[in-house]
C-alpha cells in the first residue's frame, strides 16, 4: 500500500514530465504512421490550429482552478466571429470591427461573470445557458449568413507566416507568458488558488472574490476575442457556427494538463502541454486519413480518461 | 416497528445494578500522531444518563463516535448488552440500538418531520405497495406525542425552530427503537425554556430502560439531570464518579487538571480611546438593537449560549455579512463595512471560531496563510515580493509555531500550532480591532496557554480585544468588562469585579429573572 | 409545542405564500401568462388541436426531462440526452429494418439507453468523476459512435408498424401524448410513494446526512442514471415514429433542452427540491414558447437564444423567489 503511494506520489511530482512524456511518445507514434510528421513545417503547422483552443485554455486553467467551469465559450467565439463579419460587413473599418469584436467577447464574459457573482449561482448552469444564449444570437443575428469578403490584410491574424512560423504562435507565447506570470507571481494569482482551495476561508481572509471572479470570466472572455480573430482569419469566413464544441477541446486540455476539476489546483505548464498532446493527436488522426467523425468518439473518451487518471492518482495521493 | 413505552416503571433501584448496555475497555484511537483518546472506559447503564465532560479537544467526540461506529478504536473493546461488538458504520450502532445525535443535526431540511423521521428506514406500505402517508404521519405524530410534544408533522423541517429540530432528531434516534442515545450538547441552540423540555424527554426516555450519554459543556446542566459523570482530560479517563458525590468546583479542577490560575495570563491593562462603537446594529433573525464600545488595551468578553448571536455580530462588524440597520463606529467616524476588505482598511479583523473552513486555506503553506490577508499591502503592482518570506517567518516566530517548515502546508499541522498561524495571520495585518472568535477551541492545554499570554500582550500593546467564547472560565479570568448576550440581544454587562459565574449563565440563559421567561416566548 | 404553527389561518397573504413556496409556482404562472397571451395575439393559438400538437412536439423533451429531473434532484446532472438519444434512434430504427414490428426495436431502443445509462451512472458512483464531465465526455462519445456505426449514413423507411409509438392516436389521442402523461403519472407515484424515489429528495438534499443515515446513496444516484438511459430509449421510438428516419445528427441539443425544461419547470439545479410536475411544466412551456414564436412569425434560427434566455430567466426567478420568500436553503 505504501510503496503505491510512494509511486503515486513520485508521479504526482513529476506529472509535467509525464505528459511531455505522453506527448514525445504521440509525435514517435505519428512519425511511425506518416513520416512527413516530424517535419519542423508539419510541426509548425500544427501550431496554427491550437492557438484558439490554446488562448481559451489559458483563460480556463485559472477559472477551472477556482472551481468554476466555463461552457460558452466555443458558443462566444462564434459571437464575436459574426459581430466582427456584421459589424464589418456593415460598414464598419475592420481595425474598428476587431475591437468591436474583442469588447464584445469581454461583454459576453462581464455577463457570465455577473450572473455567477451577483444571482449566486453555480457557473455550470449560468454557462450552460449562455452555451446556448450566445450560440442562438450568433445564428440569430446572422441570419446564418457568412462573412468572407474581408480585406487581404486581415488575413495576418491566422495566415501569416515569420519565416517558417506561423504568425498567431507569437500571440499564444506571449499569451502563455503573462498568463503564467500572473499565476505564479501575483497577488491575483495567489487569489485564485485561494479562491480554489477554500472560497469561505478566502472570504475570510478578505480575497475580494467577487472582482477576481468577474475578472476572470470577462478574461476569459478576451482570450475568446482573440482566438476569434485568429479562427475568423485563418477560416477567412465569419459565421454563426464557428467554435462549436471547442469547449470540449479546451476542458480536455486543461483537464489533460492536471487541472483538478474539483478546483484548487491546475498549472500552465500543464495546460500547454495538453493542449499540445490534443492538438497532435488531432493533426494526427488527420494526416494518418482517419476520418473526422472519430475524432469526437476520441476527444470525448480522452476526456473521460484525463479526468478519470488525474482523480485517482490525487486520491491515491491522499 | 413499536417502541417499548414502559412508562411507570421504578427507576432508581434498577439502575445501580443493571447489566451495562455498552461498555467500552481500554480503548485508544490515534489520528496520524495524535492520541486522541487513550486507555478509556466508558459503560452506559439502562435507565441512567451518563454524563460525558471534559474539555474541547479532550476526546469526548472521538469517544462517542466509536460508539456510534464512526471510528473503529485502535486498541481496545466494545461490547453491547456484553457481547463484544464491532461497527463499521452509524447502521451497525443503529442496529444494535445506539442512536448518535450530533450537535450539527443531521436531518433533511427540505423533507417533511414525517418523512425525516422515516428516512433510510422501511417505511409503513398500503395493501397496494404505495407509500401509506397516513400512517406515516400518524406514527410520527405518535412518536412526537410520546415525548410530549405536538406539532405538524407535514412541516419541512428547515421551517422549524432548533428546538423543534432538535426533538426531531430525537424522535428519529428513537424511530430506531435505540436503546441508548448519545446527544453532544444538545441544549446548545436552546433558550432556557426550551432546554427544559428537552430534560422532560430525558427524564421520559430514561423512565423506561433507555439510557442516555449526555455530552455538555453546562455544569448547571449536568447537576441537574446526571446520575453518572465521567470526566476525560486530554484523551484519558480521568474519574467515573456518581453525580452526588461531586461538585461543580471539583468537576472543574477534575477537567482543567490545574488550578485554573496558572492557565491564564492576565495583567492589567488601561483601557485607553474608544476605538469601536456599535450602537443598535441589527440583522433579522441573529441579533438586533446591539451597542458597545471597546477601547484600546481593553479585553472585553462576550458570553452567551452558542447560538445567542456572538458570532453573527462578530461577522457583521467584519463585513462577512453585513448588518441591516444600525452604526458602526471606528475611532470616532463612522464606517460603512460592506465587506471584509472594508473591515481590514478600517484595522479590523476577525479570527474565525471555524479554524478549518473559514480560517485556513488547509492545502496552503504556512508561509502562504500567514500573508494571505496581507498580499495588497506587500505587493508592488500586483507582484508577490519576495520580502513575503521574511514577513511570514518573523509571524510565525511571535507566535512560536513548532515543528514544522514555514513552507509545510497547514494541512500536516496540530491544531494548537493551525490556530496559531490563525492568529498570526491576523497579527500580520496589523489591526487595531481583533475580534477572537473562540481563540482556543479544540487546542491543547500548552497551546492554549500561550494563546492566553498573547491574548494579554496584545492588550497591553494596546489592541482593542471582543473575546468571544462559550467557556465561562476563560471569559471570566481573561476579560477587563463582560457583554452578555442571549438569543441576539444584549442580556446583561459586568466588570471585572462583577461577574462571576452564576451571574453571567443566569444572564446567558435567561433563567431565574422574570424578564427572561416572558422574551423567551416569540 | 405551543409555538406550532398552524400555517392555515394565516389567510390570503399565507396561502398566496404556500403557492409561491412550491418549486413549480412561477413556471406554472408564466406558462398561464403567455397562454393568455399568445390566445389574445393569435386566435388560432387557443384550439384543442393546436393545443395537442404542441404537447404532441414536446413529448420526447418531456419524456427525457422526467428522467433527467430525477439525476438533477439527486444533486447530478446529465447532458449526454442528446447523443443517447441519438444511437438508441439509430439501434431501434436498424432493427427495426431488418424486422419489423414495435416491440423489438422498443426493446432495442431502449437496452442500448440502459446501458449508455448505466454507464454514466457506473463512472459518476464508481469512478467518483464529477457528473458534467462525464456526461460531456459521453455526449461526444456516443455522437462519435453513431458516425461511426452509421458510417455517416441515414435509416430512412421505417416501417408503419415502428413508427406507432410516434404516429398512433388512441381514443382520438395521440400515442406520444398518451406517452408523455403516462410516465408523468408513474414519475409521481414513485416520487411519492417508492423507496427509491423518496431516497432521491433526501440524497440530493443532504448527501452527507443521507450516507450517515444509511441511504444507499450510490445505488440511488446510479438508478437516476440508468432511468434516463431507459427513459431516453422510449423517447427515441416517439421520435423515430414521428420522423420515419434517423439521422447523425438527431438529438443535437436535447441535452440543453432538457436541462432546461426540468430548471425552467422549478426544479432546484442544487437538488433535494422539485417534482415531476416541474419536469412536465417546463417541458410543455418550451414547446408553447416555441410554437408561440413561429406562430408570431419569429425565425426558427432564433430558437437557441431563446432557450438559453430562458434558462438564464429561470435560474435567477429561482433565485429572486428564494431571497423573497426568505428559503435559505
Amino acid at each position: 500500500m505504501s510503496a503505491i503511494a510512494t509511486t503515486v506520489r513520485r508521479l504526482r511530482i513529476s506529472r509535467e514530465i509525464v505528459l511531455l512524456g505522453v506527448l514525445i511518445a504521440l509525435v514517435i507514434v505519428m512519425t511511425l504512421l506518416d513520416p512527413l510528421f516530424l517535419s519542423l513545417t508539419t510541426l509548425l503547422n500544427t501550431s496554427r490550429f491550437f492557438v484558439e483552443v490554446g488562448l481559451m485554455a489559458l483563460g480556463m486553467t485559472l477559472i477551472i482552478i477556482t472551481g468554476g467551469i466555463d461552457l460558452s465559450v466555443g458558443s462566444n467565439l462564434a459571437l464575436v466571429s459574426v459581430a466582427i463579419g456584421l459589424s464589418f460587413a456593415a460598414g464598419l473599418p475592420l481595425p474598428l470591427a476587431i475591437v468591436f469584436g474583442l469588447v464584445m467577447g469581454v461583454a459576453a464574459g462581464l455577463f457570465n461573470g455577473l450572473f455567477i457573482t451577483l444571482l449566486d449561482l453555480h457557473p455550470l448552469v449560468v454557462t450552460l445557458g449562455t452555451l446556448a444564449l450566445f450560440q442562438g444570437l450568433a445564428y440569430g443575428v446572422s441570419g446564418a449568413r457568412a462573412v468572407s469578403d474581408f480585406p487581404g490584410w486581415f488575413a495576418y491574424f491566422g495566415q501569416a507566416y515569420l519565416g517558417p512560423i506561423p504568425g498567431q504562435l507569437f500571440i499564444f507565447v506571449v499569451a502563455v507568458a503573462v498568463v503564467w506570470l500572473i499565476l505564479s507571481r501575483t497577488t491575483f494569482g495567489r487569489y485564485v488558488y485561494a479562491i480554489g482551495n477554500n472560497e469561505e476561508a478566502a472570504r475570510f481572509s478578505g480575497v475580494p472574490i467577487r472582482k477576481v471572479k468577474l475578472a476572470l470570466y470577462s478574461g476569459i472572455g478576451l482570450l475568446v476575442g482573440m482566438a476569434a480573430v485568429i479562427y475568423t482569419s485563418r477560416v477567412y469566413t465569419a459565421r454563426g457556427d464557428s467554435g462549436v464544441g471547442l469547449e470540449l477541446d479546451v476542458i480536455s486540455a486543461v483537464v489533460l494538463g492536471g487541472a483538478s476539476i474539483y478546483g484548487g489546483s491546475g498549472t500552465i505548464g500543464g495546460t500547454v502541454l495538453g493542449v499540445l498532446i490534443i492538438a497532435t493527436l488531432r493533426n494526427g488522426l488527420i494526416l494518418a486519413g482517419v476520418p473526422s467523425t472519430w475524432q469526437l468518439f476520441v476527444l470525448g473518451v480522452l476526456l473521460l480518461a484525463a479526468v478519470f487518471i488525474n482523480e485517482f492518482f490525487r486520491r491515491g495521493e491522499e | 416497528m413499536s417502541v417499548s413505552d414502559g412508562a411507570g416503571t421504578e427507576r432508581a433501584a434498577t439502575v445501580a445494578e443493571a447489566p451495562a448496555i455498552f461498555r467500552l475497555q481500554n480503548v485508544t484511537k490515534h489520528f496520524g500522531g495524535v492520541t486522541a483518546v487513550e486507555d478509556v472506559d466508558f459503560d452506559l447503564r439502562p435507565g441512567e444518563v451518563h454524563a460525558l465532560v471534559g474539555e474541547n479537544g479532550a476526546g469526548k467526540s472521538t469517544l462517542m463516535k466509536i460508539v456510534d461506529g464512526l471510528y473503529a478504536p485502535d486498541e481496545g473493546r466494545l461490547e453491547v448488552e456484553g457481547q463484544p461488538a464491532e461497527f463499521s458504520s452509524p447502521r451497525d450502532a443503529e442496529a444494535a440500538g445506539i442512536a448518535m445525535i450530533p450537535q450539527e443535526l443531521d436531518l433533511f431540511p427540505e423533507l417533511s418531520v414525517a418523512e425525516n423521521l422515516f428516512v433510510g428506514r422501511k417505511r409503513p406500505r398500503t395493501r397496494w405497495g404505495g407509500l401509506d402517508r397516513n400512517t406515516m404521519r400518524a406514527e410520527a405524530r405518535r412518536r412526537l406525542s410520546s415525548l410530549g410534544v405536538d406539532f405538524d408533522v407535514t412541516a419541512r423541517v428547515k421551517r422549524l425552530s432548533a428546538a423543534n429540530q432538535q426533538i426531531v432528531a430525537i424522535a428519529r434516534a428513537l424511530v430506531g427503537d435505540a436503546r441508548a442515545v448519545v446527544m453532544d450538547e444538545p441544549t446548545s441552540s436552546l433558550t432556557d425554556r426550551e432546554a427544559r423540555q428537552l430534560f422532560r424527554i430525558i427524564e421520559e426516555l430514561t423512565s423506561g430502560d433507555v439510557g442516555v450519554v449526555y455530552i455538555s459543556h453546562r455544569l448547571e446542566e449536568i447537576f441537574e439531570i446526571a446520575d453518572r459523570i465521567t470526566v476525560l482530560r486530554d484523551g484519558r479517563h480521568i474519574t467515573t464518579a456518581s453525580a452526588s458525590e461531586l461538585d461543580a468546583e471539583e468537576l472543574v479542577r477534575l477537567m482543567v487538571g490545574r488550578p485554573l490560575n496558572e492557565l491564564f495570563t492576565r495583567h492589567p491593562h488601561e483601557p485607553g480611546e474608544v476605538a469601536l462603537e456599535v450602537k443598535g446594529l441589527s440583522r433579522e433573525g441573529e441579533f438586533a438593537d446591539v451597542d458597545l464600545t471597546l477601547r484600546r488595551g481593553e479585553i472585553l468578553g462576550l458570553a452567551g449560549l452558542v447560538g445567542a448571536g456572538r458570532t453573527e455580530l462578530a461577522q457583521a462588524i467584519f463585513g462577512i455579512r453585513p448588518a441591516e440597520s444600525g452604526e458602526i463606529l471606528v475611532d470616532g467616524e463612522a464606517a460603512r463595512i460592506h465587506s471584509p476588505q472594508a473591515a481590514m482598511n478600517r484595522g479590523i479583523f476577525y479570527v474565525p471560531e471555524e479554524r478549518r473552513s473559514q480560517g485556513l486555506i488547509l492545502p496552503f503553506s504556512i508561509k502562504n496563510n500567514i500573508t494571505l490577508s496581507i498580499l495588497d499591502r506587500i505587493s508592488r503592482f500586483g507582484l508577490v515580493p519576495r520580502s513575503e518570506r521574511q514577513t511570514a517567518d518573523r509571524f510565525a516566530k511571535e507566535l512560536s509555531i513548532r515543528g514544522a517548515a514555514i513552507s509545510e502546508p497547514v494541512a500536516r499541522l496540530s491544531g494548537g500550532n493551525q490556530q496559531k498561524v490563525v492568529v498570526a495571520k491576523s497579527l500580520a495585518r496589523e489591526p487595531s480591532v481583533l475580534l477572537l472568535d473562540e481563540p482556543t477551541r479544540g487546542v491543547d492545554v500548552g497551546a492554549k496557554s500561550e494563546i492566553y499570554r498573547l491574548i494579554d500582550d496584545l492588550a497591553r500593546e494596546g489592541k482593542a480585544i471582543l473575546l468571544i467564547s462559550s467557556e465561562l472560565e476563560e471569559v471570566l479570568s481573561m476579560s477587563d468588562r463582560i457583554l452578555v448576550m442571549r438569543e441576539g440581544r444584549i442580556a446583561g454587562e459586568f466588570d471585572r469585579e462583577g461577574a462571576t459565574q452564576e451571574r453571567v449563565m443566569t444572564a446567558a440563559t435567561g433563567g431565574g429573572d422574570g424578564r427572561g421567561e416572558e422574551s423567551a416566548d416569540e | 409545542m405551543s409555538e406550532a404553527r398552524a400555517p392555515t389561518e394565516r389567510g390570503d397573504g399565507e396561502a398566496l405564500r404556500r403557492f409561491l413556496v412550491r418549486p413549480e409556482a412561477p413556471a406554472l404562472a408564466f406558462l398561464a401568462v403567455l397562454l393568455v397571451a399568445f390566445t389574445l395575439a393569435n386566435d388560432r393559438f387557443l384550439t384543442a388541436s393546436n393545443l395537442e400538437s404542441i404537447v404532441d412536439s414536446v413529448a420526447v423533451l418531456g419524456v427525457v426531462a422526467l428522467a433527467v429531473n430525477q439525476v438533477i434532484l439527486c444533486g447530478e446532472i446529465d447532458i449526454s440526452t442528446g447523443s443517447m438519444l441519438g444511437l438508441c434512434a439509430i439501434a431501434a430504427g436498424a432493427v427495426s429494418l431488418s424486422t419489423g414490428g414495435i416491440l423489438l426495436p422498443l426493446l432495442t431502443g431502449v437496452a442500448v439507453g440502459i446501458l449508455a445509462g448505466a454507464l454514466n451512472g457506473a463512472l459518476v458512483t464508481l469512478g467518483r468523476i464529477p457528473a458534467i464531465i462525464v456526461t460531456l465526455g459521453m455526449l461526444y462519445a456516443l455522437r462519435g459512435v453513431i458516425l461511426l456505426v452509421t458510417g455517416g449514413t441515414w435509416i430512412t423507411g421505417v416501417p408503419a408498424a415502428t413508427r406507432v409509438m410516434g404516429t398512433g392516436k388512441v381514443l382520438g389521442i395521440s400515442i406520444p401524448v398518451i406517452i408523455l402523461f403516462g410516465l408523468f403519472l408513474v414519475m409521481e407515484l414513485v416520487n411519492r410513494h417508492s423507496t427509491w424515489g423518496r431516497n432521491v429528495f433526501a440524497v440530493g438534499g443532504n448527501r452527507v446526512a443521507a450516507r450517515l443515515a444509511g441511504l444507499p446513496v450510490n445505488r440511488v444516484r446510479f438508478m437516476a442514471f440508468t432511468l434516463v438511459g431507459a427513459f431516453v430509449g422510449i423517447a427515441s421510438l416517439i421520435y423515430v415514429g414521428r420522423a420515419g428516419s434517423v439521422q447523425t445528427n438527431t438529438g443535437v441539443g436535447l441535452e440543453l433542452q432538457a436541462v432546461a425544461a426540468v430548471v425552467i419547470g422549478g426544479t432546484s439545479i442544487s437538488g433535494g427540491r422539485g417534482s415531476a410536475l416541474a419536469a412536465l411544466t417546463g417541458a410543455v412551456l418550451i414547446g408553447v414558447i416555441l410554437n408561440g414564436l413561429i406562430l408570431l412569425g419569429v425565425p426558427g434560427i432564433w430558437q437557441d437564444a431563446v432557450l438559453g434566455g430562458l434558462i438564464l430567466l429561470a435560474v435567477a426567478t429561482d433565485v429572486l423567489r428564494r431571497r423573497l420568500v426568505g428559503d435559505k436553503a
